[in-house]
């Protein structure tokens, strides 16, 4: 079968800074890949590429065996792609209803109607009580999101990337800023998601990063430094000098 | 929160929703009773204005016009503004062209049905906008840039460009005096015609019909997708939406209403001078949103009330001074209600009605 999503030699210069290096990897349908790097590795530019956030100055982005390296992001989550946010990005003034059902409507067809009554759409406020509910935020529904706990923007934030219903779902820091309990009940979730939805995610919880991979690609100054499977990456020496630090590795601490 | 809104992010268009009490949850069943109950302001003030005429001598009347049709102006800057989040210094633009088209149309084009002449008028406006918001959201937005003192200064720049094209192009709009002996419109129903008294009624008519239909348009799937972009364009854009078309379209829309509320005016004054496509006019709109508030949908509405009855007052009894009577009401009204008379009053309603209610 072939790969979801494949990245072929994936560049991108701010100035002479190159932020990422030929970057090239794959995802297979299914699969749970994290990607993990000290701060600056460029995992958050190299999101911002695969979503369409940012234009690549080489190289391809392949989703679903269609060439998407210049597709604006929108026809991206269109074609099955949804994120989430390292800085939770949400809509601060609505309620956590409100939230879900714009979010459900992206990708549902009448999302141009001129006419209707958008709080009363019957199928949208069905499907917004199952996202809700699976997320565990249906008792808040009245709440305006601004008024919330960090910890459940970060859990919207999570809902409201999966209300497309994606085939990959792109993950950027879920746990970030999170107490470790709520950041295992994140992992949980994560784990839960089944084999239906493809996960990338970028993470620094490293309890996070190695509960929910089944394949870890560490980036390094923009460059793929190493990947492999959980054990392979806790074993590997590279990681350790990155992450432990060492006399060798220049960017130690970082 | 209300120390928090200066001046200045109200011009740049940062006025936030949170001005207004937090939104209820909709319910999940409304009664015939509850909705009679939202409706009950608006109803008492049609049937006010229905009646109005009957207990107010003529220039009263005509003020009343004038309110309603300046409301309808706000109204639809207000799509784009406090829906879209969308600043505009060009919304005159449309309202001046909405009336030139009218006017051309009547003493250049010979069509005297009135009808037909706002429908044009609604087509023209639309391709005005059409062709101008391409250029425009080239330099607003995620992609282009944040900051929205460039689509300002284009919006701005298109108004002013609209006059210098009116006060060159004489043959057809009477240069810079204008044009004018604009007659009252043929409705083109027989035994019916239109005096400066009954066009109050042709006109509060075409307002509530356009002020319905903007109503169900913010309230629509296409409008909580505005509202979405103006709270965070670049999330929607990851939830799948062309956020550039609903810009796009919003610029179109609010531009069509404000050409529909320029053609009103056109008849409503029989001329139409290049400077109601200027900055003088966007001005007036702008003091209307701001006073009234953009952030309530009514808002813009009690704006044309204050700001034409403050004008009207003004021009009678310190004339050449209203310039400087606005300007006092626009700093207190910033400095003590910034979100505008439309929450005050929104806010009041909701604790008179939950009063009477519990």
């Amino acid at each position: 079968m072939a790969a979801l999503l494949e990245v072929e030699n994936l560049s991108v210069h701010f100035g002479g800074l190159a932020a990422v290096k030929d970057v090239t990897f794959s995802i297979e349908s299914g699969e749970r890949l994290v990607m993990i790097g000290p701060n600056g590795a460029g995992k958050t530019t190299l999101f911002n590429l695969l979503t369409g956030q940012l234009r690549p100055s080489g190289g391809k982005v392949v989703f679903k065996g269609q060439d998407i390296t210049h597709k604006p992001v929108f026809a991206r989550t269109q074609l099955g792609m949804a994120r989430s946010f390292q800085i939770t990005s949400l809509f601060p003034n609505e309620t956590v209803l409100t939230n879900a059902l714009i979010a459900l409507q992206g990708t549902r067809s009448g999302r141009y109607r001129l006419f209707g009554v958008f709080l009363r759409d019957k199928t949208l406020q069905k499907a917004a009580r199952e996202l809700l509910e699976s997320i565990d935020l249906w008792d808040k529904r009245s709440e305006v999101v601004s008024s919330l706990a960090y910890g459940e923007t970060r859990k919207l934030e999570m809902g409201l990337s999966l209300a497309s219903s994606p085939d990959l779902l792109m993950l950027d820091e879920p746990s970030c800023g999170l107490t470790p309990t709520e950041s295992a009940d994140i992992t949980e979730r994560i784990r839960a998601l089944g084999k239906k939805i493809t996960v990338l995610m970028i993470s620094h919880d490293m309890d996070l990063a190695f509960g929910v991979a089944e394949r870890i690609i560490l980036l390094h100054f923009g460059e793929i430094s190493c990947e492999g499977s959980c054990d392979e990456i806790r074993a590997n020496q590279t990681v350790k000098d990155i992450y432990m630090g060492s006399h060798k590795a220049s960017t130690a601490g970082g | 929160m209300a120390t928090q809104v200066r001046p200045g992010d109200l011009l740049l268009g940062r006025l936030t929703r949170k001005a207004v009490a937090a939104p209820a949850a909709p319910a999940e069943k409304r009664g015939a009773a509850a909705l009679l109950k939202a409706w009950l302001p608006a109803i008492v003030i049609l049937i006010l204005l229905l009646v109005l005429p009957n207990f107010v001598p003529s220039y009263i009347q005509s003020l009343v016009t004038k309110m309603m049709i300046f409301a309808l102006f706000g109204v639809s800057m207000n799509i784009l503004w406090g829906y879209g989040g969308i600043p505009t210094f060009g919304h005159a633009a449309f309202f001046g062209f909405g009336g030139y088209v009218c006017g051309i149309l009547i003493m250049h084009g010979g069509i005297s049905n009135f009808w037909v002449n706002l429908l044009l008028v609604m087509v023209f406006t639309a391709l005005l906008g059409a062709g101008l918001g391409v250029p425009a959201f080239r330099v607003y937005g995620v992609g282009a840039s944040d900051n929205p003192i460039y689509f300002l200064l284009v919006t701005l720049a298109f108004g002013e460009l609209l006059v210098r094209v009116a006060i060159s192009a004489r043959g057809l709009t009477g240069g810079s005096t204008g044009m004018s002996g604009i007659p009252y419109p043929d409705l083109g129903i027989p035994g019916v015609s239109i005096n400066s008294a009954s066009y109050y009624f042709l006109v509060l008519g075409i307002v509530v019909v356009c002020l319905l239909v903007i109503y169900r348009i913010v309230n629509s799937h296409y409008g909580y997708a505005l509202r979405g972009i103006h709270d965070n364009e670049r999330r929607m854009q990851a939830l799948g939406y062309n956020t550039w078309l609903y810009k796009y379209t919003s610029y179109i829309i609010a531009g069509m209403f404000g050409g529909v509320a320029g053609c009103l005016f056109a008849y409503f004054g029989g001329v139409m001078i290049p400077g109601t496509m200027g900055m003088a006019m966007t001005d007036i709109v702008f003091l209307i949103v701001i006073l009234g508030s953009a952030s309530v949908y009514f808002g813009p509405v009690i704006g044309a009330i204050v700001v034409v009855g403050v004008e009207y007052l003004a021009s009678v009894y310190v004339p050449e001074r209203w310039p400087l009577i606005m300007a006092i009401i626009i700093v207190v009204v910033i400095m003590v209600i910034p979100q505008g008379i439309g929450v005050l009053l929104l806010n009041l309603w909701r604790k008179v009605s939950h009063g009477s209610a519990a």
